[in-house]
């Protein structure tokens, strides 16, 4: 059972966003919590019987990508039939599990070394099947149902699949022979031993089945997002961990249930949903899961020492001493004050955004003020922190509500979660930069459906799942200039090296594409010598450029098109003392201005990202007010003047192109 | 000693075969190069091989990485001359890892769980704080330690290399580095020999925050702008690099040798699998395959040594 | 008194309402050594722990040097030089022999210089004190069980100790290293040092002790000097009572052969060519010293270390037991020595320890009947007569005695063909002994065939039908109940003709 401090817990978040965020205590929130939990689910309770025999498995994430990718792999390269594919899929998990499991029990060797060795290598496996880049998507709807639909119109379709999984480990692990041996393992491996339990089998089955049901968890992955990557359940692990080590389960082992386990889950997930509903930033999540983390467990302990200071065991559930009553009195305090601090956070913040806008606004309008919630890829890259400062402007002039909130780092399955909850609170225009095509449209239709305006912008959805895409400028339009501003530098004729972000990142991988298109249509004297990835981290850019200029000594140019890689390989460029080489990319005026000025980054090609924050919200407020009906030609777009509408894009402009000359009357 | 001369091997069996394929590798410059971008790696791998030689673990050296460098940049902007700078960033380095060392020594957390809880909450907290924006315009004489970029290496080389041999010559002849290795080795016994363990493992962790912040510093410098975002999976670097160096994760046994020898092959990799002409997208799967490689070769060893032993 | 390093009087100490000391007083001058002797159970460990401060006597005085302590904790042990050497070393496995032997001494100034060649240099010094040719540059992990425990011994030397107490330091040792330390000790006692010896080995007390006393029950029975004692009367005075009286055995009829080995060896655990059957309803007594093998041809039976040479015949049919399951389905329980680690799983409930071994007897399809596994672990609590207010509590709570016969319910659920006894009743109290005595007597009578590990004479002389006496990994001979005699087995064990 869940320890009643993380019950404790789990009540306190309840009745706190109950309060504070709309729609919170509704039914449909409710399964909507459940959907989201479901690959997660998975993963941490197939973890629960191996941190109960004492182990651990970093390797779940890392295999569900695996069994993604061979799940889509399967379907579309191999032309198997979907069951076939999915067969394939499990088979991989298994063979993943047996894997650890060989290497674990057999040879002994500890396994969080065996799975953080098997974590890089199945992610690796991964991304080499895909070439990383491949998005497998195209499922047949059948498989895509399991993963959006609903049973009877409200109870999400893969809830059965969790709760299936979920009363097998708990039949497994509390009534069953193998169960009692996994305790028996965790608490003394040598007693189970002497007690003619096969340790070796019991431990290696563990690890087995971590990884058929962590295949499982890719399949409903693959039918929520409805594409298959090698990125599939990136972290998930350490996700996993956390709600298994939540739910009372004891990393030293013996000690630890599948409803403990699913308590902590549902610990994580309210939080999260609740803080989206209550549009506090997304970043608060971390903090307050690790203060939760450190919270429960240490008042756990101090409970469990004083009372095996009090001596008897039995008595454990009727005595309340006078030490716990002070742990608990702590423990809820403790609590209070995160509330307390979170709530302070919420009214500060609020009063900040009727500030700003009451001056505006006439106090008439201010009761009803449209709720505009945009959505950023990722909320830490500076090149949407950019995009922010506009779209806070906007929001200021016209008075509306701007909720700004997204994943933390790039994440479609968290994009898709962040709609689902503004969809539950009732904003009234979404706003989404989409990091995943397939994946995002079911969510972006079903907002639709509910009456909600819908805009994507910087990357577009499919075109039926939103009225209008805010368009700075196509991936062709981005690849097309880059290519032709490489070709002007090199004269025509040259070898160029890519620096991209991730291998699997969606936008770079399309970019590339068209890269290679233009490079063959229009300018055949370029030679692409090799890409490299960044992992959108600038000294990962510089490390590999250095090589890059080693080993490929006719690269006169690098184009780097992730935003913290092009002052990475500029950085690297200007430390060779290359002066031969040039330095392109797509990425923010600032971080590269001294690198503009320096001579060493000849051309960044990028569009207003503060217009391009402005005109969304704009386009969003217009929409909210019903004034932008399908069909409209141009809007009047505040200080950006007239803006046209092609279709239904609602288009920027042309990029700029920064350099020497302009760069600095840029400041984003 | 027997996983550092595996490990020199499969150093050796690489540079061999680059020496055969792409001798230019093993220019000075390439050399240099790939020193200085695994330099903070080193420098946080001597702080994460002290909290394994304890038997403890720390998964948080990514995210407080991160914090470090950023503090770094604060004080540098600020005005702070560079070693105060410096100072700073290791101090925030230390309080973090006195934060975990606490909780894992005088709380009974076990440190999975209490750098877990620190790993998710330093890097949700620094975005936070930071709203994702670099801090730029580093006074220049911040860049480069304030000597010349082509002296940097030098200096850098000098002093990562002392500090390695200071803490590999601490760990073997001050007692307080005994205590460490007792720590790990046998808690029970080391107690009977009037070792504090606990305060053994808060400084550990103390010391291993403030190598991380070290290591950011040595990082910052190199560039003359600091992102928030740096440092993401430092932590699974820096202990597959101990780990492969031949640390037990146990507790007790590995060595500083061992931990450079495995920083040095998983830093020669990459950069070799590219002189190779592997594309990149094999090279996380190859790493994968080569720490399983390397652990279950050690361990067969082992237990046909052990058999052996039995037997004899 | 003058040149009395220790001194303890009327010592009293309980544990969970057991008596473990009752008023024991000892002494100990410089340059003496004192043994101490006495069954197991008679309270020796528990003295030691009280003198070395692990643990804190009830009543009594302890007076170290003239001074008296009131209280007494390892780090002042240490400070007044009492050191003890266990049969469990407590080294550290990764790091070097003369390391092993420093780390205790130059514990405090953190950074201290540690002077290597200072420390191989004593090292090597200490060890050939003891005499013992082992590298100090060695792992200890990598070391021999004797060679650890030669390096326990050289690491208390090596602290300078006053006050050396050995428990059973030679129970691992060959020959010429037993040799050896008695060599060492009579060394410490010309410096001046003062040794308590305790040993299950009268010769070596005979050889080495100046006096002995006799613990019994947790009592100071007798202080004799050396010469003023001869063997019949020590161990009269150990055991204490009248044998034939104390653990009954009825006869029962025996029946078949139920256990048979014919040249068991294993020889990775040093147990060679054994061969000795065991009928139904028959108790066959394993003596032996500590080292002697018996616990490995107990662990060789029962799969955990499959024999590499002879043939094992459970119920005639020709077994080779490769695992513990396999055992188990053969009818074979084992209940272990080390209780603790691996008789019971201290921290699971009752039924669950009861349970474990035969689960399938509990359960159908896989899934456990938690009615039928109360039930039937309610059974053996009730028969067994263990005393716990639920069966779901976890063992740990209960007394030595009851968790023993915890270990011991397990294997009743099986209905066992031979049931392995290591130890029955070691460090549990005299009326849970004479429980257990009467559970093995109603198995017996029921046919099972009992093969039982004792290192105490008196039990095995009452309980057993014949007693195989093991020495140096073989049997040295095998005596009938009516030819047991104290004497006998112990001639038979120390390697004397009888």
């Amino acid at each position: 059972m869940p320890s009643r401090i993380l019950l404790a817990a789990l009540g306190i978040e309840a009745v706190v966003f109950a309060a504070i965020a709309p729609n919170f205590a509704t039914v449909a929130n409710v399964f909507e919590v459940m959907r989201l939990s479901v690959e997660v689910g998975l993963l941490a309770v197939a973890m629960t019987p191996i941190l109960v025999t004492g182990g651990i498995d970093l390797s779940v994430g890392a295999m569900m990508g695996l069994a993604a990718v061979i799940f889509g792999a399967a379907y579309r390269d191999w032309s198997l039939p979907i069951g076939m594919a999915a067969a394939a899929a499990l088979l991989a998990g298994c063979g993943g599990g047996v894997l650890n499991a060989a290497l674990i029990s057999a040879l002994d060797i500890p396994p969080l070394i065996v799975t953080l060795g098997s974590l890089s290598l199945f992610r690796g496996l991964a991304e080499g099947i895909t070439h990383g880049a491949t998005n497998y998507s195209g499922f047949p709807p059948t498989v895509l149902r399991i993963g959006q639909g609903y049973l009877w119109g409200i109870v999400p379709a893969q809830l059965p699949i969790l709760l299936a999984i979920v009363l097998a480990y708990a039949i497994v692990l509390h009534r069953s022979v193998i169960g009692r041996a996994w305790y028996a393992i965790g608490f003394a491996a040598s007693g189970a031993r002497y007690a003619g339990i096969p340790v070796a089998r019991r431990v290696g089955l563990a690890y087995v089945l971590s990884g058929l049901v962590s295949s499982l968890a890719a399949i409903v992955y693959v039918a929520h997002l409805g594409q298959a990557r090698a990125d599939a359940g990136t972290g998930y692990e350490l996700d996993a961990i956390t709600a298994v080590v939540l739910g009372g389960t004891s990393v030293f082992g013996g000690r630890g249930t599948i409803w403990g386990t699913l308590g902590g889950l549902f610990a994580i997930a309210v939080l999260q949903n609740g803080l989206h509903l209550a549009a506090l930033p997304s970043e608060l999540i971390g903090v307050l899961v690790g203060t939760l983390l450190i919270g429960t467990i240490a008042i756990d302990r101090m409970r469990r020492r004083s009372r095996a200071l009090g001596g008897r065991l039995q008595e454990e559930d009727t005595i309340v001493r006078n030490s716990q009553v002070a742990v608990l009195c702590a423990a809820v305090i403790a609590g209070a004050l995160i509330v307390a601090g979170t709530n302070v956070w919420l009214v500060r913040s609020i009063e900040s955004n009727v500030r700003g806008a009451g001056a505006a606004v006439p106090a008439s309008r201010r009761a009803h003020r449209p709720v505009v919630a945009v959505m950023p890829k990722a909320k830490g890259d500076p090149y949407f922190v950019s995009c922010r400062a506009g779209a806070e402007e906007a929001a200021q002039e016209l008075g509306v509500d701007l909720i700004w909130d997204g994943p933390t780092s790039l994440d479609a399955a968290k994009q898709n979660e962040l709609v689902e909850n503004w969809i539950t609170r009732g904003v009234d225009v979404i706003a989404v930069a989409v990091e995943n095509r397939a994946a995002i449209s079911t969510v972006l239709r079903k907002a639709r459906e509910r009456g909600i305006r819908v805009l994507t912008w910087d990357a577009d959805a499919e075109p039926d799942a939103r009225d209008f895409f805010v368009n700075q400028a196509t991936a062709e339009g981005i690849a097309n200039a880059l290519t032709d501003e490489a070709a002007r530098l090199l004269g025509g004729a040259g070898d160029f090296a890519i620096i991209t972000g991730a291998l699997t990142a969606a936008n770079q991988n399309e970019w590339i594409a068209f890269i290679g298109k233009r490079v063959s249509e229009k300018h055949s004297g370029l030679k692409l010598a090799t890409i490299r990835p960044s992992d959108d981290d600038r000294d990962k850019a510089f490390a590999e450029t250095q090589t890059i200029l080693k080993v490929y000594p006719s690269v006169k140019l690098m184009m780097a098109i992730s935003a913290p890689a092009v002052p990475g390989a500029a950085e690297a460029v200007r430390q060779a003392g290359r002066s031969d080489v040039r330095v392109i990319g797509l990425s923010l005026p600032n971080i590269n201005k001294p690198y503009v000025h320096a001579g060493v980054v000849q051309t960044v090609v990028l569009w207003n990202t503060r217009d391009l924050g402005y005109l969304t919200v704009y386009a969003g407020a217009l929409a909210a007010d019903r004034k932008l009906p399908a069909g409209t030609r141009a809007i009047e777009a505040g200080r950006l003047g007239a803006i046209s509408i092609r279709g239904s894009e609602i288009v920027l402009g042309p990029p700029l192109l920064f350099n020497k000359e302009n760069i600095d009357r840029f400041d984003f | 000693m027997r996983r550092e001369w595996s490990v020199a091997i499969a150093i050796g069996a690489l540079a061999a075969a680059l020496a055969l394929v792409a001798p230019s590798y093993f220019s000075a410059e390439n050399l240099r190069d790939i020193f200085l971008v695994n330099m903070p790696v080193l420098v946080a791998a001597i702080g994460t091989t002290l909290v394994i030689l304890t038997g403890e673990i720390d998964i948080s050296v990514g995210s407080a990485f991160a914090v470090c460098s950023v503090a770094a940049g604060v004080a540098a902007k600020a005005g702070m001359p560079t070693a105060l700078a410096g100072l700073t960033a290791c101090a925030v380095g230390a309080a973090a890892g006195a934060v975990n060392g606490a909780l894992v020594a005088y709380a009974g957390i076990p440190s999975i769980v209490v750098t877990l809880a620190a790993m998710v909450a330093l890097r949700d907290g620094l975005r936070w704080t930071t709203q994702g924006a670099w801090i730029a315009d580093l006074p220049p004489r911040f860049q480069w330690l304030g000597v010349a970029q082509s002296t940097f290496p030098v200096v850098a080389g000098l002093a990562s290399g002392l500090l390695v041999v200071a803490f590999a010559w601490a760990m073997r002849n001050l007692a307080a580095g005994r205590a460490v290795y007792a720590t790990g080795s046998n808690a029970q016994a080391a107690r009977l020999a009037s070792i504090d363990t606990a305060f053994v493992k808060l400084a550990v962790f103390t010391a291993g925050g403030a190598l991380t912040g070290l290591a950011a510093l040595l990082n910052s410098v190199r560039f003359n702008q600091i992102p928030s975002n740096t440092g993401i999976g430092l932590e699974m670097k820096v202990i597959a690099a101990v780990v492969v160096g031949g640390a037990a994760i146990t507790g007790g046994r590995g060595t500083f040798t061992g931990t450079v020898l495995g920083v040095m092959l998983l830093g020669a990799i990459g950069p070799a699998l590219t002189f190779f002409g592997v594309s990149a997208q094999w090279e996380r799967a190859l790493q994968g395959a080569i720490i399983l490689a390397a652990v279950t070769v050690d361990a067969a060893r082992a237990g046909l040594s052990r058999t052996a032993l039995v037997g004899a | 008194m003058a040149g009395l390093l220790l001194e303890a009087a009327h010592i009293t100490k309980t544990f969970a309402g057991v008596h473990a000391l009752r008023g024991v007083s000892f002494d100990l001058a410089a340059g003496e050594v004192h043994a101490l002797v006495g069954e197991n159970g008679a309270g020796k460990s528990t003295f030691i722990k009280i003198v070395t401060g692990a643990e804190s006597a009830d009543s009594g005085t302890l007076t170290v040097a003239g001074r008296a302590i009131h209280r007494m904790d390892p780090p002042t042990a240490r400070a007044l030089g009492v050191a003890a050497i266990y049969q469990n070393p407590a080294l550290f496995p990764g790091l070097t022999v003369a390391e092993n032997i420093a780390l205790p001494l130059d514990g405090g100034r953190a950074f201290g210089r540690v002077d290597w060649r200072a420390r191989r240099r004593n090292a090597s010094q200490i060890l050939k004190q003891v005499g013992a040719a082992i590298d100090p540059d060695r792992e200890v992990g990598r070391l021999s069980m004797p060679e650890r425990q030669l390096v326990e011994i050289a690491k208390a030397i090596g602290a300078n100790a006053r006050i050396l107490i050995m428990d059973e330091p030679t129970a691992s040792l060959t020959e010429r290293e037993i040799g050896g330390l008695l060599e060492v000790v009579r060394r410490l006692r010309a410096a001046g040092a003062g040794v308590i010896y305790i040993s299950h080995k009268l010769e070596e007390i005979f050889a080495v002790a100046d006096r002995v006393t006799v613990l019994r029950d947790g009592e100071s029975i007798a202080t004799r000097p050396r010469g003023q004692i001869e063997r019949g009367e020590l161990v009269r005075l150990m055991i204490g009572r009248e044998l034939t009286t104390m653990y009954p055995k009825r006869v029962v009829p025996l029946g078949d052969v139920a256990l048979e080995l014919r040249g068991v060896s294993n020889r990775t655990r040093g147990v060679r060519q054994i061969s000795l059957t065991v009928r139904r309803g028959e108790i066959v007594g394993v003596a032996g010293l500590v080292g002697s093998g018996r616990t490995e041809l107990a662990e060789t039976l029962f799969g955990l270390t499959p024999p590499d040479e002879g043939d094992i015949l459970v119920n005639g049919a020709a077994a080779a037991i490769a695992s513990p399951a396999h055992a188990i389905r053969l009818g074979i329980g084992y209940v272990p020595e080390d209780r603790q680690r691996h008789g019971v799983i201290p921290a699971m409930s009752i039924a669950a320890n009861t349970t474990l071994s035969n689960l399938a007897a509990v359960s159908s399809r896989g899934l456990i009947d938690r009615a039928a596994e109360r039930r039937a672990s309610t059974k053996y609590v009730e028969e067994l007569r263990i005393r716990t207010p639920s069966v779901l509590d976890a063992v740990e709570g209960l007394s030595g005695g009851n968790q023993q016969k915890v270990a011991l319910a397990r294997w009743l659920s099986i209905q066992p063909a031979v049931l392995i006894l290591d130890e029955p009743t070691q460090g549990i109290d005299i009326a849970a002994k004479a429980e257990i005595h009467e559970i093995m007597e109603r198995l017996a009578e029921a046919g099972v065939a009992i093969l039982m590990i004792s290192s105490e004479l008196p039990e095995l002389l009452a309980m057993a039908d014949r007693i195989a006496v093991m020495r140096r990994g073989a049997i040295a001979g095998i005596v009938s109940r009516s030819d047991a005699t104290p004497d006998r087995v112990m001639a038979l064990a120390l390697g004397h003709a009888a």
